[in-house]
């Protein structure tokens, strides 16, 4: 899918920002080449977003033509169709919720786990640390059958509890990896003070940690929406039965077959479209705050 | 307020280093206590101890009448204020002041009140809705002082709250904290590296030295009277001469001879230093502070009794503007203790100069209207009153009350 490749953009836009800060006054043959690969990259990512755009209004006929044409005119009905007979708005009001209680879930228990691990000295914790880390290296497909059963004698199967459930599972190793790092370099004695001034460990972490961590935690919690959004295969396991439960990848998945031998490309493209804006409105919010530290002022 | 009183405090870190050794020292009840020391010396472990920010590995720590050892940070009713500030970059100047309140469920109005009065005070009125990010480094170190004050604590504890900042604003909070704490009055710890901050600010001084407390007692008191070649050696900038003198009996008294020199030392020093006399004929090591010489040309009138002649060539002149320090070599080679070694390698000034070769570099601090320059032959005056004696072996002064019978 096309929001695939906004999750690497910004991985890219996070390393390279990063990257060419201290070099921003000299651009030698290095500084040429680096904004070369990023004009390629950045065509990369644009071109297909807005080829799959520009072909939810146009016809079949228009779409097996030549890719760069524009459309006639703006079919707009191709999004009626998606949005009535494929019920996308229903998948997508189904994903939101999935994806909002699974991320929440996810930045709650991996910025609790993570805190700890990376701040409080225990018999322990780089066991537990590992285990989590670990757990990246477990691909999805490789649990699916064994997590089914589990899931079904939870009695989870087809809801989305189980669901939510499962992609905070999968989201933990990466988000504690992530946050860990993140939390061991902000300044120790920011929580010493809160302690001083008679903070409980709690209250520390969530009033004061967490707010100064908010730059990290957006980056991961971005990861994590895009990540669970375009979940397709957990779902079309642990949410078979239930077409009124599905999400939209489900969904748009579906379009391409509801219509018989018929496929209906303009339809399936709206949709995808549809599916696409949700997650670009997340980023764009959120842009700037990842960029801006908000560590600033705490120190000297 | 209250006092505050360590007995026999350790602290041994992971791995059996022994930061802090059987600290003893009581800080009384509205006085500015100062921990100074070279880096590593134990002192911010000493300070984090008392706070309840690293645990006490033996030991009692009282604050009051209270002993503190297993008590968290936030039921000591204490405030400190971090080297690096440690604000919290959320909230604004206000919300900073005002959290450690909030956290106390003290009711609004009286919080409000504590944070303007205390804004008042440090002249942050106007920051109060300012983030952190946007105060220059001086207003955040006001912000970290006011985070104490507004908790009215039994003691603030502050580890080099004034290092950050530079020279010239350095010496102006230096003054307002000596004035907070005298308009306050609240017992105050204050841990720095800075011997000077520590003459300045400390009601007493405590040097510490490889987790060992070395000597406490008012600065002048550490100036005139150091326990030992460390504690002469670290305290007073330029820092004190040394060389290996024998104490000689001539007719009339004794003398410290030393590279072709002969120091009259006063019948009154063997009085003030029981069991010096023991020492005659035998070798010390003699300590001379450079604001105890004086050029003899500019010395109108020094010259008198106790005043011993010394002609050196000045190698090299600092100018001050309202005195001058000459450097002048002394044929003699440096005095190689480990207390002075430690002491020279916490001086920031300290090190060593190549050129002298094998004899020792001298200091000495003489007047303004002095008109002694680099490469000159000068007469120097000694004032032969204030020379200090070590023991050779054990490096503790000799005839300290606190080392008689040691």
């Amino acid at each position: 899918m096309a929001t695939r490749t906004a999750v690497e953009k910004v991985a890219a836009e996070r390393v390279t920002h990063k990257r060419a800060r201290p070099r921003r006054n000299e651009l030698g043959v290095f500084g040429g080449l680096a904004h070369l690969a990023l004009f390629v990259w950045a065509l990369l990512v644009i071109v297909p977003l807005l080829w799959t755009f520009l072909s939810s209004f146009k016809n079949n006929t228009e779409l097996f033509g030549d890719a760069w044409s524009l459309p006639a005119e703006l079919r707009w009905e191709n999004w009626g169709r998606a949005w009535d007979r494929a019920q996308v708005g229903r998948y997508l009001l189904n994903s939101v919720l999935v994806v909002a209680f699974g991320t929440m879930g996810t930045m709650l228990l991996g910025s609790m786990a993570a805190y700890v691990l990376a701040r409080y000295r225990f018999p322990g914790n780089r066991a537990i640390y590992y285990l989590f880390v670990s757990g990246m290296a477990f691909p999805v497909f490789l649990a699916l059958v064994p997590l089914f059963f589990v899931v079904k004698q939870f009695g989870l199967l087809n809801t989305h509890a189980g669901l939510v459930l499962v992609y905070i599972a999968y989201s933990l190793p990466f988000t504690v990896f992530f946050l860990t790092a993140f939390f061991r370099t902000l300044p120790t004695s920011v929580a010493e003070a809160a302690m001083m001034d008679g903070c409980s460990h709690t209250r520390t972490f969530f009033q004061v940690m967490l707010p100064m961590a908010k730059p990290g935690m957006i980056s991961i919690g971005i990861f994590n929406i895009l990540g669970q959004w375009n979940q397709y295969l957990l779902p079309l396991v642990l949410l078979p039965a239930d077409r009124e439960k599905w999400v939209i990848t489900q969904g748009i998945a579906d379009i391409s077959t509801i219509a018989g031998y018929e496929s209906d490309w303009p339809g399936l493209f709206a949709a995808l479209s549809m599916a696409i804006i949700p997650v670009l409105l997340v980023y764009i919010i959120f842009q700037r705050q990842i960029q801006s530290g908000l560590t600033a002022g705490a120190l000297k | 307020m209250a006092s505050i009183v360590l007995s026999n405090v350790d602290k041994i870190y992971a791995g059996g280093v022994k930061a802090v050794n059987g600290l003893n020292l009581e800080i009384k009840d509205g006085e500015f206590m100062v921990l100074v020391g070279p880096s590593g010396c134990g002192k911010s472990t000493a300070l984090r101890m008392i706070a309840g920010l690293e645990d006490i590995s033996g030991g009692e720590i009282a604050i009051g009448e209270k002993v503190v050892n297993h008590l968290p940070p936030k039921d000591r009713d204490i405030a400190m204020v971090f080297q690096n500030y440690a604000l919290y970059p959320h909230m604004t100047v206000a919300e900073n002041l005002a959290f450690g309140l909030k956290l106390r469920k003290m009711p609004k109005p009286e919080i409000q009140k504590r944070v303007n009065q205390a804004a008042k005070m440090l002249g942050l009125e106007q920051y109060l809705k300012r983030k952190p990010a946007a105060l220059s480094g001086g207003q955040r170190q006001r912000v970290a002082m006011g985070r104490a004050i507004v908790r009215e604590p039994q003691a603030f504890l502050m580890d080099e709250p004034l290092s950050n900042l530079d020279a010239k604003l350095r010496v102006s909070m230096r003054a307002s904290l000596n004035q907070m704490h005298e308009r306050l009055g609240v017992t105050t710890v204050y841990v720095t590296h800075d011997q000077v901050e520590a003459m300045t600010l400390g009601d007493r001084v405590c040097v510490l030295r490889d987790g060992i407390l070395q000597q406490v007692d008012t600065p002048q008191n550490l100036f005139d009277n150091p326990v030992n070649l460390f504690v002469a050696g670290f305290m007073g900038s330029p820092s004190m001469n040394f060389v290996t003198a024998e104490l000689v009996q001539v007719d009339g008294g004794a003398a410290a001879a030393f590279a072709g020199f002969r120091l009259p030392v006063p019948a009154s020093t063997f009085t003030e230093k029981p069991g010096l006399d023991q020492y005659l004929g035998r070798k010390v090591i003699l300590g001379i502070r450079p604001s105890d010489f004086e050029d003899a040309a500019a010395a109108n009138g020094h010259t008198g009794a106790g005043w011993a002649r010394l002609p050196v060539r000045a190698e090299v002149t600092e100018e001050l503007g309202s005195e001058i320090n000459v450097l002048f070599l002394i044929d003699a080679p440096p005095v190689e203790h480990k207390d002075t070694v430690a002491a020279k390698d916490a001086d920031e000034d300290g090190e060593p100069i190549p050129l002298a070769g094998d004899k020792s570099l001298w200091t000495a601090r003489v007047n303004a209207r002095s008109h002694v320059r680099p490469g000159q032959q000068t007469e120097l005056v000694v004032d032969t009153h204030n020379l200090h004696f070590f023991d050779q072996g054990s490096g503790l002064a000799i005839g300290h009350p606190a080392n008689v019978g040691r």
